[in-house]
């Protein structure tokens, strides 16, 4: 398998204070790799870096091969690379119609605009259905449907993930899991997860790996992260 | 009554006047956070450009008013270039625009009265005068309630409908979130101090008609424009025009009882007052 997405030996942080320190992720096309790491891991800043909103330190962001590392997020946007951050990335005083459209904002073909407008709405039903509500009246479930829906405006081939199941109901969570599934496998977008939720999110994934105080401890298979002596002592 | 009627209308004028610099004002402030207090002597500077080009060359003026115009935008565009967009390249904390801006008010304004002169310019213009029953108003009067319909009807649209509106209305919910969807956040910005700034030009350029331009005109328009933005809520369009009306009638209406030399006050009254019964003002971020 060819990766779609890489860093290498990524150093990053804010101001000099360093939360990443060296780590080397690949995310192979066509697949779910999962992120997981307690509170204040990296994982977060892990995933700002890789999509542009802070600048590396040290090493490598790399694009099927190309050089990435500081580029702007605008820049990997138009290149296919969509991020939705943690705690629901939508604007909460526009409506959910308009939140969409400017999901697809580097989009310039209307047509495909539609196209997609339409692939989200078939995905979840709920935002069709309430396409002129203003989304900050949306419930928490909602508004991550619609943050991950924004995402997918553009069309992305990586498809970044924070916490997507941060603050909901554990159904809400497996439904989300759910659409992460199918936007996978039908959609044809590679995903880059970061999750806390260690049961629902693992039977989507299908690399693993543990980030601990902003280095990589485990990488591979998701099936022993079941073990929950195993999980414990990695976190 | 009559001259109830007739504080009214004043009122009217006088709200759409500031209505348009809340506007102007506020889109700024909303799209940006950053509190543009030199949004005052760029409004002078318009003026005066106005008085230069229709007064001092004596050109029709429509041509002082686009000149107003380019001057007050060039401006704008050099305000966020030269000095807050380089505050927010290193991370400067939010005081330090705010600092920067007061200082930019008075480097500004003194370059107005080093240019031109500090004494009051006029343009000499015949202007109709109409009564409608007891009401009396000029053609000034009605382009200053014309331009804001115009203007603050046209910006709603822009916003409403185009994808750069939409681009500065996400901006304004969420600058995070705008960048994170691919939103040029930097051209957005220049953008809003574009049309910010240009929509300072036009009550500058009807004010020199109405009283002449002179150097400190600059804080009335901003004070007032930051009063209707504080009135109406930080964030909402909505809110700093209906700001600006409420003020240009409160501050009409009151001198039905209160004496004129107290007029100037009413607008800090009008603060007070809203900030201690409606910190966030009448519209507020989430009822826009």
């Amino acid at each position: 398998m060819t990766a779609i997405l890489e860093t290498r030996a990524l150093v990053s942080g804010y101001g000099k204070k360093r939360a990443v320190h060296g780590v080397d992720l690949a995310l192979n096309a066509g697949e779910i790799l999962l992120v997981l790491g307690h509170n204040g891991a990296g994982k977060t800043t892990l995933m700002s870096t890789i999509f542009g909103l802070i600048r590396p330190m040290e090493g490598q962001v790399l694009l099927e091969g190309a050089d990435i590392s500081g580029r702007t997020p605008a820049a990997n946007v138009a290149d296919g690379i969509a991020y939705v951050p943690q705690g629901h990335g939508i604007f909460k005083t526009l409506t959910v119609r308009d939140n969409l459209e400017l999901g697809a904002f580097s989009e310039t073909d209307a047509a495909r605009t539609r196209e997609r407008l339409e692939q989200v709405f078939s995905l979840f039903p709920i935002l069709k259905e309430r396409a002129g509500q203003v989304a900050g009246t949306f419930s928490g479930g909602q508004q991550q449907m619609l943050a991950i829906g924004m995402a997918l405006m553009h069309g992305p081939r990586v498809l970044i993930l924070d916490e997507p199941s941060i603050g909901l109901a554990p159904n809400l969570v497996e439904r989300v899991m759910e659409a992460i599934k199918t936007i996978n496998r039908d959609l044809g977008a590679s995903i880059l997860m970061v999750e806390q939720n260690v049961k629902l999110s693992l039977p989507v994934a299908d690399r693993a790996m543990v980030i601990k105080t902003g280095a990589v401890v485990y990488e591979g298979a998701p099936e022993p992260l079941n073990d929950h002596v195993r999980l414990m002592t990695l976190f | 009554m009559d001259l109830l009627l007739q504080l009214f209308v004043n009122g009217v004028i006088n709200g759409a006047h500031y209505a348009l610099l809340g506007v102007g004002f506020g889109l700024i402030f909303a799209t940006t956070r950053i509190v543009h207090f030199a949004y005052g002597p760029v409004f002078t500077f318009a003026a005066y450009v106005a008085w230069g080009v229709s007064g001092g060359l004596g050109l029709p003026i429509w041509l002082g008013l686009i000149a107003a115009i380019a001057c007050a935008v060039g401006l704008g565009l050099l305000s966020y270039l030269a000095l807050y967009r380089p505050l927010e390249v290193n991370r400067a904390p939010p005081l330090a625009p705010l600092i920067a801006s007061l200082g930019l008010y008075i480097v500004l304004e003194n370059l107005v009265g080093i240019l031109f002169g500090t004494g009051v310019r006029v343009v000499d213009l015949d202007y109709g005068i109409y009564f409608l029953g007891p009401v009396f108003f000029t053609s000034i009067h009605l382009w200053q309630v014309g331009s804001f319909v115009i203007l603050a009807g046209g910006l709603a649209l822009f916003l409403r409908r185009t994808r750069y509106g939409k681009a500065i209305l996400a901006m304004t919910d969420d600058p995070d979130m705008a960048r994170i969807i691919g939103i040029d956040t930097f051209k957005i910005t220049l953008l809003v101090f574009a049309i910010g700034s240009m929509l300072s030009a036009v009550p500058a350029t009807l004010i020199l008609l109405k009283d002449g331009a002179s150097t400190h005109m600059g804080f009335a328009a901003v004070f007032m424009g930051f009063v209707a933005v504080i009135v109406g809520g930080v964030g909402s369009l909505r809110g700093a025009a209906a700001g600006g009306m409420l003020l240009g009638l409160v501050e009409s209406l009151g001198l039905w009882q209160i004496p004129t030399e107290w007029q100037q006050s009413i607008a800090f009254v009008v603060l007070y007052a809203m900030i201690l019964i409606r910190p966030e003002g009448l519209f507020s971020m989430a009822r826009r």
